[in-house]
């Protein structure tokens, strides 16, 4: 039996080999989190950890977006910079066109990046169409024989390359987006990928992720899993690396993931690494562009201020180019104004090059403003919460763990906000709480979901060729009966009957083993300590059934009330002027179904030496496996640890 | 086994008034949410123990721990062949004394390099990747950067002793950087081979003639590994062995005679002494290599005249020498005596070489005579064609002369 925390078993994976493993061994695969506006990349480096790792440009967030300027095509980042005066050549924000129809996509006029039209031959399908310069052909050789002499000895130049429109679908240009991530992970790892998972949002129907995974194979990926983001998250969360040492195994976790366009929350059940969707929503009318927008005119009218030049955005009035312009520098430039607020506490600045006019621009804004400018984002992010912990009668209370995925994810404001909006309890483990965000920690939430897919592609990569292991290969694809299971309703435990003041109404310590909505069958081990009459030697357990549930206290609280936010403090004036009622809610245990009862004498103990508070007493070891059948069938084994201990066993048969 | 959650929960002793429940027979669980009310997300080892379970164990946990641990067995095994075959080529880790890692690298020159990237076991054989591998353990281990902090424990015996064990120094790498550098190089590599301490060690225990007769040592446990420990330094390869007491005469011959023609790479650069530094002097440094070379040439004449002496050693005590001396002698008096023995003995070489000589006198005195009757056939034929000629003259004076008249 291994003392360390594990999963539910170790998978013969290589994806944790041990440190000696050469560099020859790190499983050829990639993750790739694709989303619309970002993508990310992870691989294996030599420490046995998935990583996410930098393309050619340094960048870990690659942009998704593909620009043509003359014979070059820009890939990523510097596609992006080409959205200033390139625009009508740059195509974004084609993810989410995959696999849908032309006709299917809504018009809208408002597009900085080259527009989507309908293809010239291709029915119904969407396209882009992008202005480029098509190499002339090389000219002859000046030895070839074409009858007419030489003008001169100098060999004929080279013509010059003819402009010519290129129609790109949407799925050709997903293809060279993905080879080129594919090539940067590639070349980082020095061989060749064999593998690919990549993340695709809930939201995907079964035709964009045929398109998708279609696209991915135009581009010579092998696909081994099109993995939901809900599912990249697990993967990381679900690794020993992730959970350190004080994060229980069992535990509620809620996603909040805040998208370019949209928000999608997710309540996970997460039970000994095997997980499941309690609840999921997915709000398209909020994201982080929102915020953007808020930013950009914040920026706008600072530089008006600051200038005396009149600037107009988010929109940007279509009849002047300048404010255009100005917007997309705005928007390019912001991109750093966000990564250091979430980076520092102190302020970030804009700068902005000839802004307009030949004006230069140079501002500041400081954590404070930023939440003031996005709290209504955040505030609507906390409602979504809300409203689905509410759709899902799950209590924030019962929320263990808030795990943030993409770069708004990073900003502490929405953290805070969402904390005390939504009324998750104090101490809930958070990344920000766990102080993983910052500096490429594991919680960092622009990297959670590449790294998942790496995870994820080690796993499926490390599975072999047998009949056995392919059945297992194709039990990872979406839908799968395997993953249909059954779980229990309520929590099983075994109860330590005491007479601590605490526990009066139980009649001893609560030690939960089983939680509710955990998957069958199941098997736990739980190990804790019991001290023990010397004399008697007794030990004595009851196996319970509970239900778990929360009572709400109210306490009057006459002090001022702690600061709610730092945006809102002159309301707080106001109210501190009368007591306030807090509610203070704590989890509560109703004993249901008495299961079995042990009364035992242990064999072992060992006296505490010393002078602490335990001196003198006799401490033993009880170590206590639940076995839940897939009929509901229970086994209980209490044993004592060491050599030699007590063995007692309960069976409760099934149903 | 599933994993253990250590709980940290200490409870008091049972109370005394503690009456344990008594259990409904009829107690069950609630009956748990129907198979597909939740859908697991496919991720993680978790997820695939869960396929095992459900998919190939009938839901036994006991099965999947038996799968899982031979599994892990044979991952285990699959490893060890990766660690022995691909990654560390047999390269091991070696202990590190602490004379080792006391080692001043200003005395590269008399340091043993093996042992200093831990490939003593191995010396001359180790193989370039080997060394390659053995050099990046060691790097990997005593890097000055590696070090640098770690030097807490400065208060230990050694220490104190005054041994070189201040680990933020950078001695022990500088060692192991000179020693990379030695075996690296090819040309380095044969001259640090050529006096490798070890082999030197190993070059005085080789006993001497008076020894091995007065204490009666075997001659093949004795002198096999000897001519084994020079067999490093031919340039011919496979050297042969010094064979068994039943090697045939053709092995036993073969032997000697390569020992006798032994071809050997070893020189003694290495010893050669250092031309002094300081001085810019073109007559000092012509001096000094002047003496060396003919140090060195001295000194491959030493060796050579080492090999031969043992070689000449070797074939004084080898017992198989009189064995076969016995048979050719007996092979001669059988022949001599012209009496074929109903068991004829070996064919020694003399006789093969008689036989041989006999057969050649044989051709010859053939060839002699076939050549004798080729002449006479020729000289018969000349007088033949000589009478014919005669008889064509005669007939031609009888016809003139009977024109005439």
């Amino acid at each position: 039996m291994s003392s360390t925390p594990a999963q539910n078993g170790r998978a013969n994976t290589p994806s944790r080999p041990p440190s000696s493993t050469p560099t020859s061994s790190l499983p050829p695969v990639v993750g790739i989190n694709f989303g619309n506006s970002y993508a990310s990349i992870a691989v294996f480096t030599k420490e046995g950890l998935a990583e996410c790792i930098a393309n050619e440009d340094g960048e870990r967030q690659i942009a998704c977006a593909i620009s043509f300027h003359g014979e070059e095509m820009y890939i990523g980042n510097q596609a992006k910079q080409q959205l200033v005066k390139n625009a009508k050549n740059t195509i974004t924000g084609f993810r989410n066109l995959l696999g849908k129809k032309f006709s299917e996509i809504p018009q809208s006029e408002h597009t900085t990046s080259a527009p989507v039209i309908q293809h010239p031959e291709l029915p119904d399908t969407p396209a882009y169409k992008v202005q480029i310069l098509q190499p002339a052909p090389s000219p002859l050789p000046p030895s070839s024989n074409v009858g007419t002499p030489a003008a001169s000895h100098v060999p004929t130049p080279k013509s010059e390359p003819t402009p010519a429109e290129r129609i790109l679908t949407v799925s050709e240009v997903t293809s060279i987006f993905l080879k080129s991530l594919v090539q940067s992970a590639q070349d980082f790892l020095g061989k060749p990928i064999q593998g690919a998972v990549i993340s695709v949002p809930a939201t995907f129907t079964d035709a964009q992720r045929a398109a998708l995974e279609k696209a991915a194979n135009d581009a010579g990926i092998n696909v081994l899993q099109l993995l939901d983001d809900a599912g990249a998250a697990a993967a990381t969360t679900t690794t020993p690396l992730w959970a350190g040492e004080n994060l229980r195994p069992d535990r509620t976790q809620l996603l909040v993931d805040v998208g370019s366009s949209s928000v999608a929350l997710t309540l996970l059940s997460v039970r000994e690494g095997l997980s499941y969707i309690l609840a999921s929503s997915n709000i398209p009318s909020i994201g982080a562009d929102q915020i953007d927008d808020k930013l950009i005119k914040f920026f706008a009218a600072d530089f008006t201020k600051k200038t005396k030049v009149p600037l107009t955005v988010c929109p940007a009035p279509a009849n002047s180019p300048q404010d255009q312009r100005a917007e997309a520098k705005l928007r390019l430039a912001i991109e750093h104004t966000k990564r250091t607020i979430s980076a520092s506490p102190g302020a970030a600045t804009c700068s902005v090059e000839s802004l307009k006019d030949g004006m230069d621009y140079t501002g500041t804004i400081n954590r404070m403003r930023f939440d003031m400018l996005a709290s209504p984002i955040y505030a609507a992010v906390a409602k979504e919460v809300h409203t689905l912990l509410t759709s899902a009668a799950v209590d924030a209370h019962d929320v263990d763990e808030v795990v943030y995925i993409g770069g708004t994810g990073s900003l502490p404001g929405l953290d805070d906000r969402l904390l005390l909006e939504v009324g998750l309890r104090e101490g809930v483990e958070t990344p920000f709480a766990r102080g993983t965000v910052v500096g490429g920690g594991v919680g960092d939430p622009t990297t959670i979901l590449a790294r998942g897919c790496a995870y994820q592609a080690a796993l499926i990569n490390s599975l072999g060729d047998s009949p056995e292991e392919k059945e297992l290969r194709e039990a990872f694809t979406r839908g799968h009966k395997a993953s249909d299971v059954k779980a229990t309703t309520k929590t099983l435990g075994v109860l330590i009957p005491n007479d601590l003041e605490e526990n009066k109404e139980l009649g001893g310590t609560w030690v939960p083993v089983v939680y509710k909505e955990t998957a069958l069958p199941v098997r736990r081990v739980v190990q804790f300590d019991v001290e023990l009459n010397e004399e008697s030697k007794r030990l004595a357990l009851e196996v319970w059934e509970v239900s778990e549930g929360i009572r709400i206290e109210k306490v009057t609280q006459s002090a001022p009330s702690p600061p709610s936010g730092e945006d809102d403090e002159g309301e707080n004036l106001d109210e501190d002027e009368e007591p306030e009622e807090i509610e203070v809610k704590h989890r509560v245990v109703t004993k249901d179904t008495l299961l079995g009862a042990i009364d035992t004498q242990a064999k072992l103990g060992v006296k505490t030496k010393g002078k602490g508070k335990d001196a003198g007493k006799t401490f033993t070891t009880v170590e206590v496996q639940f076995v839940v059948g897939i009929e509901g069938d229970v086994e209980v084994e209490v044993r004592e640890k060491g050599e030699g201990g007590v063995v007692e066993r309960v069976h409760v048969s099934s149903l | 086994m599933a994993a253990v959650q250590v709980l940290p929960i200490t409870t008091p002793p049972v109370p005394a008034s503690y009456k344990s429940p008594s259990v409904p027979s009829t107690s069950r669980i609630s009956p748990p949410h129907p198979s597909g009310h939740r859908t697991l997300l496919p991720v993680g080892p978790a997820y695939l123990n869960h396929l095992r379970l459900s998919l190939h164990h009938a839901h036994s946990f006991s099965s999947l721990d038996k799968h899982l641990a031979a599994e892990r067995e044979r991952l285990a095994a699959l490893h060890k062949d990766d660690a022995a075959g691909e990654d560390d080529l047999g390269v091991g880790s070696e202990k590190e004394t602490d004379e080792l890692l006391s080692l001043d690298p200003k005395e590269w020159k008399k340091q043993d390099h093996y042992a200093v990237l831990g490939l003593s076991h191995l010396r001359y054989k180790a193989t370039e990747e080997q060394i390659k591998i053995a050099h990046r353990k060691k790097v990997l281990k005593h890097h000055p950067d590696k070090k640098a902090g770690t030097n807490k424990d400065a208060n230990n015996s050694l220490y104190l002793a005054g041994v070189n064990q201040n680990t933020n120094d950078d001695a022990f790498f500088k060692c192991i950087q000179k020693a990379y550098e030695v075996l690296t190089n090819p040309e380095k590599r044969r001259q640090f081979d050529s006096v490798d301490p070890v082999f030197l060690d190993l070059e005085e225990d080789i006993p001497s003639a008076a020894e091995i007769k007065a204490k009666n040592l075997d001659f093949f446990k004795t002198l096999g590994p000897v001519f084994e420990l020079y067999s490093r330094f031919s340039n011919k390869q496979p050297v042969p062995g010094l064979g068994h007491i039943d090697s045939t005469k053709e092995e036993v011959e073969g032997f000697y005679d390569f020992w006798y023609n032994f071809d050997s790479w070893r020189s003694f650069e290495w010893l050669d002494k250092e031309v002094n530094e300081g001085s810019d002097s073109r007559d000092d440094k012509r001096y000094t290599e002047k003496k060396n070379k003919a140090e060195r040439a001295r000194r491959k004449k030493e060796d050579n005249a080492k090999l031969r002496g043992l070689v000449d050693m070797a074939l004084s005590l080898d017992p198989r020498i009189k064995r076969i001396k016995q048979q050719e002698k007996e092979a001669r008096e059988a022949k001599k005596k012209g009496v074929t023995p109903g068991a004829p003995a070996k064919k020694t070489k003399q006789q093969e070489e008689e036989e041989k000589k006999k057969a050649e006198e044989e051709a010859k005195k053939k060839e002699e005579e076939e050549k004798a009757a080729r002449e006479k056939a020729k000289k018969a034929k000349a007088a033949a064609a000589n009478a014919a000629k005669k008889a064509r003259r005669q007939a031609r004076a009888a016809e003139e002369a009977g024109a005439q008249s």
